[in-house]
């Protein structure tokens, strides 16, 4: 999008003049930013290291940072106590199901919006805008009971019907489309295919990096969420995994520190898979939204 | 701070507080978690009036959902299936829930009529639930004197029992007994004016950091005192009667710890009072029969006779304060007969004794623990000796909202910011604008 | 000077007249189509339940309710009316004022920095350093927690026994009245530059090269080219991460809810603890969601506010 190349001669001297300059410097750069990375990271590698380490070694009165006994204890404990497989399959199904549901129809209406002239476009906008700045979790309730009555509760639809779409994925989508050239799309309609052909075969393959983008900020929200899962799943059986690690690997009387770090690395490291996979179209993703707009 | 993670974070972070602060710690918050109210007004129509203490075995069917919380709930299983094992008829389902999830949980349920058949629920929940009116009331004929009587009141709402005693639990004073020797003091205070002057000698020539550990803001740790002077929440007519002679008298005295610098004015959150005792920085603290085991296993080999327990200490009585989870069974449930028939097998003497080698609750009924592995443990024994003299907070709906201004509250009066008597007349006015009912 | 990615973009905002010219109803038509599974499945689960709490904000929906939602009574603006002599609300959106006030600009300001030296400072490791920055952000809060209430734990937390080792004797900071905010408003920022971070790297890699040897050949500095090419090339994406950060931050819940519960002596209450134990914790659920609606009162205004001064005519 932005491939501006290096003019001819003169701009491309400019350039290595300036770098000369610049590469003194450049050590402390990478000093700071390594400084503030142990910040970042430091916190998640005494978890890690903590989730190896037996119950007595959190109890000390000064703290260590590497384990004297490390013991896969904890995973043991968390993996015993917990019907794993299960919860994780709860988790996966919801997430899955919810980003899909995101990536899909959210931009149908960001299209919609962006590109279509339609009454009702504005109270469409407002709404979904005005939907973002209701704070979280006053909803809980009303929601419940739309979902006891609809008979949905303790099933995976009740946990997933209501995070089907968000406004923040229409949102994303339609500042993106935006920019797409509307000559591409007079194109294929002098060609003959309807909004929805259009929509599909051109603009669908542009918006791919933003609705990677999309895919993976729905999957890591869904994958994190506590509460409504919590509140949905009346049998243990419909626990997602983290409402299933606050459950049973948090102590009663004293916590478990051991387990709640390995429960901890567990939640952590499915979403950090997927992000490392996938970051670098996270930034190009919203690169090419054209955030100028 | 995004958008769909911000509500699962959101409320991920609400139920971990919960789970971290559940009830019964030593903590100095009083976290307004495990209160879910369900509401149960009248059950659907057409369902048959709730039996008397269920069916006989031979002739229960169907299926009962139960709800049990902390670590019951994970190993409420076993009792489960030795009642399934007596009826065969029956299947039951035990869902584990969080302390601090069953709140919203419960109160979620309610709105949405999803209530189980049967669930635990905390005693200092006793009171908002009943309110909603969700639950059944128990059935005439139960038999309430097999229970300890402070555990009978506190399923008393609005005059009727809708709950049964399942376990209990009472405060007693944990402290060093070999920090008291290096003081000079060779029996634990039977007083409160021995208190005082135990926890100074402690400091002062034990050599321990503190001389007790109090909290700064918890209704459970000031209300013994209350109770031992003689005073309560409210009075016998039932209005507050928090700013009465007596409740100043002891808000002096439990404020004179924070003043004379016994015990600190402020505790880091998470705050864990085992291994500070084991180290001897905190020689003494009120607590649950919990801690027997905690300080156990963190003490380890040869610390079993650096500590002992006492009861409370004495003013005009030693009253000590009755927690533990009552059984309630629902006005919506399908299956009252078996419901009732487990809750009175969850009462029978020998499953009381059966689950205190499971978990080491300490029976509600008083004949289990004549039971040798109740009657074994000198400690245990002590335990049931105080709950002989406990009281409870009252059963109100209010309780919740009560219960977290009397922590703020006392909050502010040990930390240093307000006197007892201000604390006091605050704490009567907060009872009478929020109401006691 | 534009850059063709902006031309493009100004010829789409001129009104795409081709689509305009078409026929009305089937124009409308073909709109609600594509809104249609959107709309559909957001009216019910969304819009139902919210305009259903704010109808509940008019009621004194509480215990005795639960059973029966419709049955709760009305009392009008009562609610509302409390609300305003309620010294623990006041005090509640004071902290949240104060979080955002101070929060705000520390995580788009680091947020922007980290940003640029990763897009320009430096060539190597950049992956790893967008993933180490990041890590905070994709964190539960569960785990998030567990770290920090050991790194501010006032006698074994690293915070302190690093400043022991500088002869400071460091605070008890989230039982301190003063210092618990500042503690809170450090684990935000913490938590959240990644995602400003991940932005502006985006934002700042769209900006064209050009501009940039063109300063330089003007004769500008580091600091000039930035102040003078960057901040209003990035202005848009600023205001984006502004408004987004801005709403977020008001609806601060999490960090306080799960270090200090609101404490010490409500320091560290916001406006959306506050909403939660009226609600859940007190059963008052017709107050709370009258708390729920002043709040997105304030975060609309403020968010409109801000694109009233900061757009561009674009």
């Amino acid at each position: 999008m932005t491939a501006i190349q290096a003019g001819p001669g003169g701009g491309r001297l400019a350039m290595d003049a300036a770098d000369r300059e610049r590469r003194p410097s450049r050590l402390w750069i990478y000093v700071l930013l390594t400084f503030g990375i142990v910040l970042m990271v430091g916190p998640f590698l005494w978890m890690l290291l903590g989730s190896l380490k037996p119950q007595a070694e959190f109890l000390v009165s000064t703290p260590t940072f590497l384990p004297k006994n490390p013991t896969t204890d904890n995973f043991g404990r968390l993996f015993s106590n917990l019907d794993f497989p299960r919860f994780f399959f709860n988790s996966a199904v919801v997430a899955v199901a919810v980003t899909v549901g995101n990536v899909l129809f959210c931009p149908m209406l960001g299209y919609a919006l962006a590109k279509l002239q339609w009454r009702g476009k504005r109270l469409i906008m407002g709404l979904v805008l005005a939907t973002l700045m209701v704070p979280a979790g006053i909803t809980l309730i009303p929601n419940f009971v739309l979902m006891a009555n609809l008979g949905l509760v303790n099933t995976y639809p009740g946990l997933i019907l209501p995070f089907l779409v968000g406004p923040f994925g229409v949102f994303l989508t339609r500042q993106f489309m935006y920019g797409i050239p509307d000559e591409l799309l007079e194109a294929a309609r002098i060609d003959g295919a309807n909004e929805w052909r259009t929509f599909w075969t051109i603009v669908l393959p542009i918006t791919a990096p933003v609705l990677a983008t999309l895919g993976i900020l729905t999957f890591l929200g869904s994958w994190n969420s506590f509460i409504y899962p919590l509140v949905m799943a009346q049998q243990e059986a419909m626990y997602t995994l983290p409402v299933a690690l606050a459950t049973f690997a948090t102590g009663q009387y004293q916590a478990d520190h051991g387990m709640l770090m390995a429960g901890s690395v567990v939640l952590v490291l499915p979403v950090l898979i997927i992000f490392i996979l996938f970051q670098r179209w996270i930034t190009e993703g919203i690169a090419t939204t054209g955030l100028k707009g | 701070m995004r958008f769909a993670p911000r509500a699962a974070a959101l409320l991920a972070a609400f139920a971990l507080t919960f789970g971290l602060t559940a009830c019964g710690t030593n903590s100095g918050s009083n976290a307004p978690a495990g209160s879910s109210g369900t509401s149960g007004s009248s059950a659907a129509g057409g369902s048959p009036a709730a039996g008397g203490s269920g069916g006989t075995s031979a002739n229960l069917t169907g299926e009962l959902t139960v709800w049990a919380m902390g670590n019951e709930g994970t190993k409420l299983k076993t009792l489960a299936d030795a009642f399934v094992k007596a009826n065969p008829g029956v299947k039951v389902s035990v869902t584990p829930v969080d302390w601090g999830q069953a709140v919203a949980k419960l109160q979620t349920a309610i709105a949405g009529g999803t209530t189980p058949d049967v669930s635990q629920m905390g005693t200092d929940m006793m009171g908002q639930f009943g309110a909603t009116g969700a639950f059944e009331p128990v059935p005439a004929d139960f038999d309430k004197s097999q229970f300890f009587e402070g555990a009978w009141n506190t399923n008393i709402v609005n005059g009727a029992a809708v709950g049964v005693p399942w376990y209990v639990e009472t405060r007693l004073l944990y402290y060093r007994k070999d920090i008291a020797t290096k003081a000079g003091i060779t029996s634990p205070p039977a007083t409160w004016d021995d208190l005082k002057a135990m926890a100074k000698a402690l400091q002062s020539k034990g050599g321990a950091k503190y001389g007790i550990s109090l909290g700064t803001k918890n209704w459970q740790e000031y209300f013994p005192f209350l109770w031992s002077n003689g005073g309560d929440v409210v009075d016998a007519s039932g209005k507050p009667a928090l700013n009465s002679p007596q409740a100043v008298e002891a808000l002096t005295f439990y404020d004179s710890f924070f003043k004379e610098g016994l015990t600190p004015k402020s505790v880091p959150e998470g705050f864990d009072i085992t291994p500070a005792f084991v180290k001897g920085d905190y020689p003494m603290f009120f607590s649950g029969p919990w801690h027997l085991g905690l300080i156990k296993d963190a003490g380890g080999a040869g610390f079993d006779d650096k500590w002992a327990i006492a009861p409370m200490p004495k003013k005009t009585s030693a009253t000590s304060f009755v927690g533990g989870s009552n059984i309630v069974v629902y006005k919506n449930s399908k299956n009252k007969d078996a419901a009732w028939a487990f809750v009175k097998f969850l009462s029978d003497p020998t499953t009381q004794a059966l689950w205190y080698k499971t978990v080491t609750d300490l029976p509600a009924v008083q004949s289990a623990w004549q039971d040798p592995a109740v009657a074994s443990d000198p400690n245990v024994k002590m335990f049931g000796d105080q709950l002989k003299d406990t009281k409870a907070q009252p059963a109100t709906a209010t309780w919740s909202e009560l219960s977290s201004a009397i922590n703020d509250i006392l909050e502010k009066m040990t930390t240093g910011g307000i006197e007892p008597q201000a604390a006091a007349d605050q704490m009567q006015q907060a009872a009478e604008s929020i109401g006691v009912k | 000077m534009t850059a063709p990615a902006l031309s493009r973009r100004s010829v789409a905002q001129r009104g795409a007249s081709p689509v305009a010219a078409r026929r009305g109803w089937r124009r409308d038509l073909t709109g609600w189509a594509f809104a249609a599974p959107f709309v559909v499945l957001f009216g019910v689960f969304m819009a139902l339940p919210i305009i259903a709490s704010f109808v509940l904000s008019f009621t004194s929906f509480g215990l005795r309710d639960l059973q029966n939602p419709i049955g709760a009574s009305f009392v009008g603006v009562d609610n509302y009316a409390r609300l305003l002599s309620d010294a623990k609300f006041w005090k509640a959106l004071g902290n949240t004022f104060y979080f955002v006030g101070v929060g705000v600009p520390l995580t788009l300001g680091i947020g922007l920095l980290i940003a640029s030296a990763l897009s320009r400072g430096i060539t190597r490791f950049r992956t790893a350093y967008r993933v180490g920055f990041y890590l905070p952000v994709i964190t539960s809060i569960v785990a998030i927690a567990v770290v920090w209430r050991f790194l501010l734990n006032p006698d074994i937390g690293l915070i302190n026994v690093l400043l022991r080792n500088v002869g400071i004797d460091g605070p008890n900071w989230l039982a301190d009245k003063t210092l618990a905010m500042p503690a809170i408003i450090a684990m935000a920022v913490w938590r959240n530059l990644g995602f400003a971070m991940v932005v502006f790297i985006a934002g700042l890699q769209a900006i064209p090269a050009v501009l940039y040897e063109a300063s330089s050949i003007d004769g500008a500095g580091r600091w000039a080219s930035f102040r003078y090419v960057t901040l209003p090339m990035l202005r848009p994406t600023i205001l984006f991460m502004l408004v987004i950060t801005t709403i977020g931050y008001l609806q601060l819940f999490e960090e306080p809810f799960v270090m200090t519960g609101g404490g010490p002596l409500d320091a560290t209450l916001s406006v959306t603890m506050y909403m939660f134990q009226q609600g859940f914790a007190f059963f008052k659920q017709g107050y709370a969601s009258a708390i729920a609606y002043v709040l997105f009162v304030i975060v609309a205004v403020i968010a409109f506010l801000q694109f009233r001064f900061l757009r561009e005519d674009a």
